[in-house]
């Protein structure tokens, strides 16, 4: 004999207020609560949080610095260090405001791009930026090699090592470059002491030495995509290079370096991009007489308190550098592509 | 399935030098020993390999074949022993020196160059080619490869088979003394395996090329090989021809790898010249072999009989004192062209059986489970061995 089929437990069993229950649990709270853990929980949530701090702290300064650098100089009397982009324009009769007036300056762009002082410190900064980048290549290059061919253990170690700098600080490292480089520094001492030099050599405040600096603080940055991508390569097309008739050097210049191309342009990337806008090594260990671009954009920011200036200094970096940074994003999609294969 | 045979059949010692004891060997292996730390991974092998031959290293995972082929290439030094080709010496030459091409198991296609630029990159480091030489040789070994219209596709954009054409073009066009193949065939399916295997052969005797190929794949070491040389943990248990290999096998090893075999371990009890009688207990009965065989008086004998080779009688047949067991029907495998019958015989031992599946039969017509069923066989189809 059958049972009746329905289950009709539910209703019956909250009694006379289950019509209500019912509604509560289908439309009200929980229901809401479902819906925002559905919906903004787990992924999007995780997401959300960073996105919204990246909003806060970068976009928003940002959009600042953008609207500040349309300013004008810095009235004499106002506490303000430059003159309002937007003002409010009050009918001279009643007093009352009937709109909003935006004065954009091209001032300070103008001002950048003409000025000699300016000109010649985009130049030496961008001139530097790169041949420490190609520096930092020489060196890296063998070096990421050498790491990628070791053996598993050693290959751990060589990355702590090469990792470990950044567990001190950066600057108390540039002042060790100090101490190093100055005239009776170790460097000079040493050598005097040997007698291979008589008087110290200059290398202080030289391009020179910010040729060091750069290329000591950024090494780990050209070294680590460059391991990277080595570490990924299939060594029997090496093999196969040799069978087919190519010695090691031949095999390296044709099969090695064309597939290491992606990790050469991240880490180039990676060095230049930062290099550019260098204050510390150049103001520490530099020339006094040619500055570059971070040293100019400090002094109008503090000294001559140049608010708009200053701002259109970091726009105007971030727009020469819009281009590498987009090649340098483009780079790292293929990198993260190639590595899900 | 045949072409070796076919070939053996026109010309006996032209086309089976190894037969000829004063034929000069092609490539001469000589007591290679290989050592890893305390591992031995090669066991002071030699070998004769011949011009022309299509040689086939056979073995399991871990047998030496491979570590065999890259000293033939040249990326291992052998610990000792000598390997020479065309009668020079191999020792200390590196793989960029040698006059041998080797293909990869893994193709190992330069990914950043097109299926022309693979192919010509061994040509290009070669002295005293023209870029018109190098062009027309590109193109000729491509129609022969059959990739005539893919010269400018990248390796990523090519299929399995299409790869493994252009790594074969790429070993082949600098025209190397001898090719050596890494399991060439391992990565492609069935039907394309058995297809390329022609073409594999037809391009060899085109080119007259020696090839020297390792697989661990019987199929196609029995299809491709003039010779094969059977490997087991790092020594070669067998040198022959696939009949020889599949039908004289030397010891249990070869028996056992080579395609199904029964195996009855006995005692001889009649030994002559031309017959043997072997009594086994695995069998429960005698078997008689019609030819004779070399052994020691008492030793024990293992008698390996083919699947293919016994016969299932439904009915008890007249005389079932020798070459003749009763079992009953365990388990069997339906393939389209064979069954495989799996038979339990009264000593407990089971007994694989291959029958072709020449008639169109409905089922109960057919020998079904547990049906009590006589084996029987010829006594020319056991072959008996002593190790």
């Amino acid at each position: 004999m059958k049972t009746a089929g329905r289950n009709v437990a539910s209703r019956d069993s909250l009694g006379r207020l289950g019509p209500l229950w019912s509604i509560f649990f289908r439309f009200g709270p929980p229901r809401w609560s479902q819906y925002v853990i559905n919906n903004w929980g787990g992924q999007r949530l995780v997401i959300a949080l960073p996105y919204l701090w990246l909003l806060v702290f970068f976009l928003i300064p940002f959009l600042i610095v953008l609207y500040i650098s349309f300013a004008g100089p810095a009235p004499e009397e106002s506490k303000l260090p430059y003159a309002p982009v937007a003002t409010w324009i009050r009918d001279v009769v009643t007093q009352n405001e009937v709109g909003t007036q935006f004065k954009l300056l091209f001032t300070s762009y103008d001002y950048l791009i003409h000025d000699p002082l300016y000109v010649s410190a985009w130049g030496y900064s961008i001139k530097l930026a790169a041949v420490s980048t190609l520096f930092c290549l020489m060196v890296g290059y063998p070096m990421a090699y050498a790491i990628s061919r070791s053996s598993p253990t050693m290959r751990n170690i060589f990355l702590m090592l090469v990792i470990l700098p950044f567990w001190t600080s950066f600057l108390l490292r540039v002042y060790a470059w100090i101490g190093l480089l100055k005239a009776n520094g170790v460097i000079n001492n040493t050598l005097m002491w040997l007698g291979i030099i008589d008087t110290p050599i200059g290398m202080m405040n030289t391009t020179f030495a910010v040729y060091i600096g750069i290329v000591y603080s950024y090494l780990p940055f050209m070294i680590l995509p460059l391991y990277s991508n080595l570490e990924k390569h299939d060594n029997t097309l090496l093999e196969a290079a040799n069978d087919l008739g190519a010695g090691p050097i031949r095999s390296f210049l044709r099969i090695t370096l064309p597939l290491s191309k992606d990790g050469i342009v991240a880490g180039s990337l990676l060095v230049f991009i930062p290099a550019v806008g260098e204050y510390v090594i150049p103001t520490l260990l530099g020339r006094t007489d040619q500055l570059m671009i971070a040293t100019l954009l400090y002094n109008e920011f503090d000294r001559n308190r140049q608010w708009p200036t200053a701002c259109a200094v970091a726009i105007a970096m971030l727009l020469v550098l819009i281009v590498p940074i987009m090649i340098f994003q483009h780079f790292q999609n293929k990198e993260l592509k190639a590595g899900r294969k | 399935m045949q072409s070796a045979e076919r070939r053996a059949d026109k010309n006996k010692t032209k086309n089976e030098p190894w037969r000829d004891p004063h034929a000069e060997a092609y490539v001469r292996i000589d007591n290679i020993t290989k050592r890893f730390g305390d591992f031995v991974a090669v066991n002071n092998v030699s070998l004769k390999i011949y011009k022309g031959e299509i040689f086939c290293l056979l073995g399991g995972s871990g047998c030496g074949k491979s570590t065999l082929l890259r000293m033939m290439a040249g990326f291992e030094e052998p610990s000792s022993g000598a390997i020479f080709l065309d009668g020079q010496d191999m020792a200390g030459i590196p793989p960029y020196r040698r006059p041998v091409n080797m293909m990869f198991q893994s193709y190992a296609l330069f990914p950043h160059m097109t299926v022309e630029k693979n192919i010509a990159f061994g040509l290009e480091q070669e002295k005293g080619l023209s870029s018109a030489d190098i062009a027309t040789r590109v193109t000729d070994i491509l129609e022969i490869v059959k990739l005539g219209q893919f010269a400018a596709r990248r390796p990523h954009q090519l299929s399995g088979g299409q790869k493994q054409r252009v790594a074969l073009a790429r070993s082949l066009v600098k025209r190397p003394k001898l090719l050596l193949l890494d399991e060439p065939l391992g990565a492609l399916d069935k039907k394309l395996r058995e297809a390329t295997q022609f073409e594999l052969i037809n391009i060899q005797e085109q080119l007259g090329v020696t090839f020297i190929v390792v697989t661990h794949d019987q199929e196609e070491a029995m299809t491709l090989a003039s010779r094969i040389g059977v490997m087991n943990r790092g020594e070669i248990v067998q040198i022959g021809t696939p009949t020889e290999i599949y039908e004289f096998p030397q010891n249990k090893f070869v028996a056992d790898f080579i395609g199904s075999v029964n195996m009855f371990e006995g005692t001889m009890i009649e030994d002559l010249p031309d017959r043997v009688r072997i009594k086994s207990d695995e069998l429960g009965g005698v078997i008689y072999v019609d030819h004779g065989i070399s052994a020691a008086p008492g030793a024990i004998v293992y008698t390996a009989i083919r699947p293919e080779k016994i016969n299932i009688l439904r009915a008890q047949p007249a005389e079932t004192h020798e070459n003749c067991v009763k079992g009953v029907v365990k388990d069997i495998a339906y393939m389209g062209d064979v069954s495989i019958y799996l038979v339990r015989i009264e000593t407990g031992k089971v007994v694989r059986v291959t029958l072709p599946n020449v008639e169109r039969m409905s089922d109960d017509e057919r020998i079904g489970w547990e049906e009590t069923v006589w084996l029987t066989w010829h006594g020319s189809s056991p072959v008996v061995v002593t190790q």
